[in-house]
């Protein structure tokens, strides 16, 4: 893989990531939210390796989140960012700690990022919305985020920083 | 992680990784946020959504073609294990329809010789234009779906969504060769409906849950419904046909109608969008109704040959609240033949 390939697999990888929340899985006969993989990326890569994940990336994964998705646009980059900068600046309490510790970490980000989901699309449909299918995502994307953790750990050891 | 707690200053960003690029990208999108909540209907912004969909259409559709083989595979395996169950439900529902086949032939009788009449004149006819999802918001608060037709194909923004079930939605964003159905179930969705035997209209509004709720306006009478009663869209607007399934009512809850669906959204796969014009009624239009197409001989030979003769037909006070496009249909097999959907295999 070229140096410029390596580089872009994070965002490339968002990108895939929006598309899967653009198709219709419909896991478990349409009972099982679909993870929001963009989400647990945006994690990963604040945590270990932010220079391979720009904010500029960020913005446009979640600017094509919005566009697909069909949601108020400015909503998802503007989770992915705050995601991103509180998570790079609790960098250095994450490096180097056990993968459950990440874990329950992340676990903070998702609930951070549910409620600023909910708060603006409530704010701006003038109701308070229900919650229960946003905690069912959230907890979907939180329980599958260490099999995730584990690929991409191994794609950025091996692949995109070694070889 | 020794090797993952490294930082290279590698990669996309390493001259731009700083937090003055992340703060103002994160302000851009709070201005995004602001402008949409203002002008979520900008022309800017949805020509920008449209694009996107489009050029995402194409990835959309390779991919939802192995998902939907998966799926109907899973589905198999599924229906082996409820077989027996399924047959004899199956059965039942059979000789129900049956029966009301029985009567729908008799009424289809009857309508034929009504139509005969000089004082009847049919209403547009609906072209339906068959489309396959190939998309779909998985969003706890968006909740759309997008499908392989476009503004090519005759689509565009209001028209009515349906499957074999019933009304599933509208569509709000046209590309060329894809769109974006709004869902029944979706915050922004409102759809005006009326509840058969009531006698009341109201409208459908989306609350992110699997079933919407019909509100009414503050009058002073109490509105009286039962559960179990069926809920068909009224026309009002001028936006949607009259009289398309939508669903029962389930529940009362504090004076609003819970609506279980007709559409089930999680095996919506083949859909209709119907590209149906309102009448534009004109009071002399409508006085003098001399047209040759408001004939029903010549009307019913003209929905199979060309669907932009009938829809030139002189609206009538009939016309402006049409029946169900399948009812309309009905007297013409010729139609009903056409416009059944390419294979109904779904389950």
């Amino acid at each position: 893989m070229s140096r410029l390939m390596k580089a872009a697999t994070p965002t490339l990888l968002g990108v895939v990531g929006v598309l899967l929340l653009a198709l219709p899985l419909r896991l478990g006969a349409g009972v099982v939210p679909t993870p929001l993989l963009p989400l647990i990326i945006v994690f990963f890569w604040s945590v270990y390796g932010p220079s391979y994940l720009p904010a500029g990336s960020v913005f446009l994964i979640g600017l094509l989140q919005d566009m697909l998705t069909g949601g108020p646009l400015g909503l998802w980059p503007a989770v992915y960012l705050v995601t991103q900068y509180i998570v790079i600046s609790q960098r250095s309490y994450f490096l180097g700690r056990e993968q459950k510790v990440v874990w329950i970490g992340f676990a903070f980000a998702a609930t951070g990022a549910a409620l600023i989901l909910w708060l603006v699309m409530s704010l701006m449909s003038g109701v308070l919305l229900p919650v229960g299918a946003l905690l069912a995502q959230m907890a979907t994307t939180v329980l599958t985020y260490p099999l995730f953790n584990f690929g991409f750990a191994h794609l950025q050891r091996r692949v995109i920083v070694e070889a | 992680m020794e090797v993952l707690g490294q930082d290279r200053r590698e990669g996309l960003g390493r001259r731009a990784d700083s937090r003055v690029t992340l703060l103002t990208l994160f302000f851009v999108s709070v201005l995004l946020l602001l402008s949409s909540l203002y002008s979520a209907e900008a022309s800017v912004f949805r020509k920008a959504r449209e694009t996107v969909v489009d050029a995402a259409a194409p990835a959309l559709a390779l991919f939802a073609g192995p998902i939907n083989a998966v799926q109907g595979a899973v589905g198999d395996i599924r229906d082996y294990f409820n077989v027996l169950k399924q047959n004899e439900a199956l059965r039942q529902e059979n000789a129900e329809l049956r029966q009301w086949m029985n009567e729908a032939l008799a009424l289809r009788e009857t309508v034929a010789s009504y139509e005969m009449l000089h004082a009847y004149y049919a209403p547009p006819a609906v072209r339906p234009i068959n489309a396959i999802v190939i998309g779909e918001s998985n969003d706890a608060f968006s909740h759309s779906m997008l499908v392989n037709v476009g503004s090519d194909e005759g689509v565009s923004h209001g028209q009515a969504v349906i499957d074999p079930s019933g009304l599933v939605g509208r569509i709000v964003d046209v590309g060329k060769a894809a769109s974006r159905i709004l869902l029944l179930t979706d915050v922004q969705s409102r759809v005006p409906v009326y509840i058969e035997g009531a006698d009341v209209e109201g409208l459908l509004v989306g609350r992110t849950k699997a079933r919407p709720a019909v509100t009414f306006t503050k009058s002073s009478e109490p509105v009286i419904f039962e559960p179990g009663q069926r809920v068909l869209t009224s026309g009002a607007g001028g936006v949607l046909p009259r009289g398309l399934p939508v669903g029962v009512v389930a529940e009362d809850r504090k004076g609003e109608a819970i609506v279980e669906l007709y559409a089930n959204y999680a095996r919506t796969r083949l859909v209709r969008v119907l590209n149906y014009k309102f009448p534009t009624v004109e009071p002399d239009e409508v006085a003098t109704p001399s047209d040759g197409a408001a004939q029903p001989e010549a009307s019913s030979s003209s929905a199979s040959a060309s669907n932009e003769e009938t829809r030139t037909v002189q609206p009538t006070p009939q016309a402006v609240t049409p029946v169900t496009p399948a009812s309309a249909a009905a007297p013409r097999p010729v139609r009903t033949e056409e416009e059944a959907l390419p294979e109904e295999v779904e389950d």
